[in-house]
């Protein structure tokens, strides 16, 4: 009889486990859907990263690219719009984008830049926002009597990769005022701050997350995440 | 000998912006009868700008645009140019750098013929400033040694 109802609690458990498992599975299974439905458009660009990890941009796609830029500049000094000075045009954009176009898209991945540009124009009203709160902040200190001003020289690894994001996350701390980056040193800012909430401000780190999401550089964390999950399944299965 | 930069920031933006220097250096020569500018200031933009991009990426980044000895050529062709089309002026029997006379050649009225004319010269001059400009800051940087040779000993 004990033997029995032993194990029937043993097929019991079994079963609960089982019923949970299968629950578990469902779950994941539904998170995956709904992360491809939400994430869709981000594993399109991880698919593109990956694939642009392993060949590099062709110089064609660089050369129009610098080429349209480089037009839209010349219309934009030029003014005129007739057939010679637009020929003209067309002729010296060529001649500088065939000199140059190796030199604008260093170090650029594959198949983004309408995304790059996307989100910096996004990043720009954010950051003339924090200039103005640090503006007025740097104004408190330098009117108030006592001026309670605290510098220091802060010291801190980044996470980003590439060097345009490190001269963008650089020269954005600079016209932030009360800051300035005095150098980097293969990844290692060096950052003067005026005062100790300055510091607090930079070292919260969101300034280096949105330029990390700007230049696409967040992704390995979206990537790191379907690996977790696939590795959860093989466990469970 | 110039030892190129190891700022990050420098060589960055410096690279960003030497296409865009280049092509405003274009349109301060492709204007110059319409605004201020022409060859000879368009010319100077022109070799800072590869002036700019030796300091910042040393001498290797520079060879695949611009030597010495095509900075030499340049400002050869540049002169040939200039020359050329006040020639041409003259064979045309006109007076030298007289454009007017181009009009038969472009089958232009002459009016047309002298934008046309001095744009040519403007090209040539903008041409020949640049390449000297470079050549100048060369032979200062190196002093005189041609690192092309110094590869070719080592």
């Amino acid at each position: 009889m004990e033997v029995t109802l032993l194990v029937q609690a043993a097929e019991d458990a079994f079963k609960i486990i089982e019923n949970a498992r299968g629950q578990a599975v469902d779950l994941l299974n539904t998170a995956a859907k709904l992360t491809a439905e939400t994430r869709s458009v981000e594993e399109r660009k991880i698919t593109a990263l990956l694939r642009g990890a392993e060949k590099t941009r062709s110089g064609i796609q660089n050369f129009i690219a610098t080429f349209i830029m480089l037009f839209a500049f010349w219309a934009l000094l030029s003014a005129k719009f007739d057939t010679f000075h637009l020929t003209l045009g067309v002729i010296c954009s060529a001649l500088v984008a065939t000199i140059g176009h190796s030199l604008i898209f260093a170090n650029v991945r594959v198949g983004d830049i309408r995304v790059i540009v996307q989100r910096f124009l996004a990043y720009v009203p954010w950051h003339v926002y924090q200039i103005i709160l640090a503006n007025f902040h740097v104004a408190y200190l330098a009117l108030s009597p006592s001026m309670p001003i605290d510098p220091e020289l802060m010291r801190y690894r980044t996470k980003l990769e590439s060097d345009i994001s490190w001269v963008t996350l650089a020269n954005s701390i600079t016209l932030t005022p009360g800051t300035i980056t005095i150098d980097i040193e293969e990844g290692e800012f060096v950052v003067h701050a005026l005062s100790k909430k300055l510091a607090d401000d930079l070292n919260t780190g969101e300034m280096e997350d949105r330029i990390a999401h700007v230049f696409m550089e967040a992704d390995h964390i979206y990537i790191q995440d379907v690996l977790d999950v696939a590795r959860i399944f093989a466990a469970l299965k | 000998m110039i030892i190129q930069s190891e700022d990050i920031i420098i060589k960055t933006i410096a690279r960003i912006l030497v296409p865009f220097i280049q092509l405003y250096a274009l349109y301060v020569i492709m204007h110059g009868h319409y605004s201020p500018g022409g060859g000879f200031q368009g010319g100077v933009i022109l070799g800072a700008s590869m002036v700019l991009l030796y300091i910042t990426h040393g001498y290797s980044e520079v060879r695949s645009v611009l030597t010495e000895n095509m900075a030499i050529l340049f400002s050869s062709i540049g002169v040939l140019i200039y020359s050329g089309v006040g020639l041409l002026c003259l064979i045309l029997l006109g007076n030298y750098l007289d454009y007017s006379k181009l009009s038969t050649i472009l089958h232009v009225d002459p009016a047309h013929a002298r934008s046309l004319g001095i744009l040519g010269v403007e090209i040539g001059v903008g041409l020949a400033v640049m390449a000297v400009m470079f050549s100048i800051f060369f032979d200062i940087s190196t002093g005189g040694e041609d690192p092309d040779e110094e590869k070719k000993k080592k």
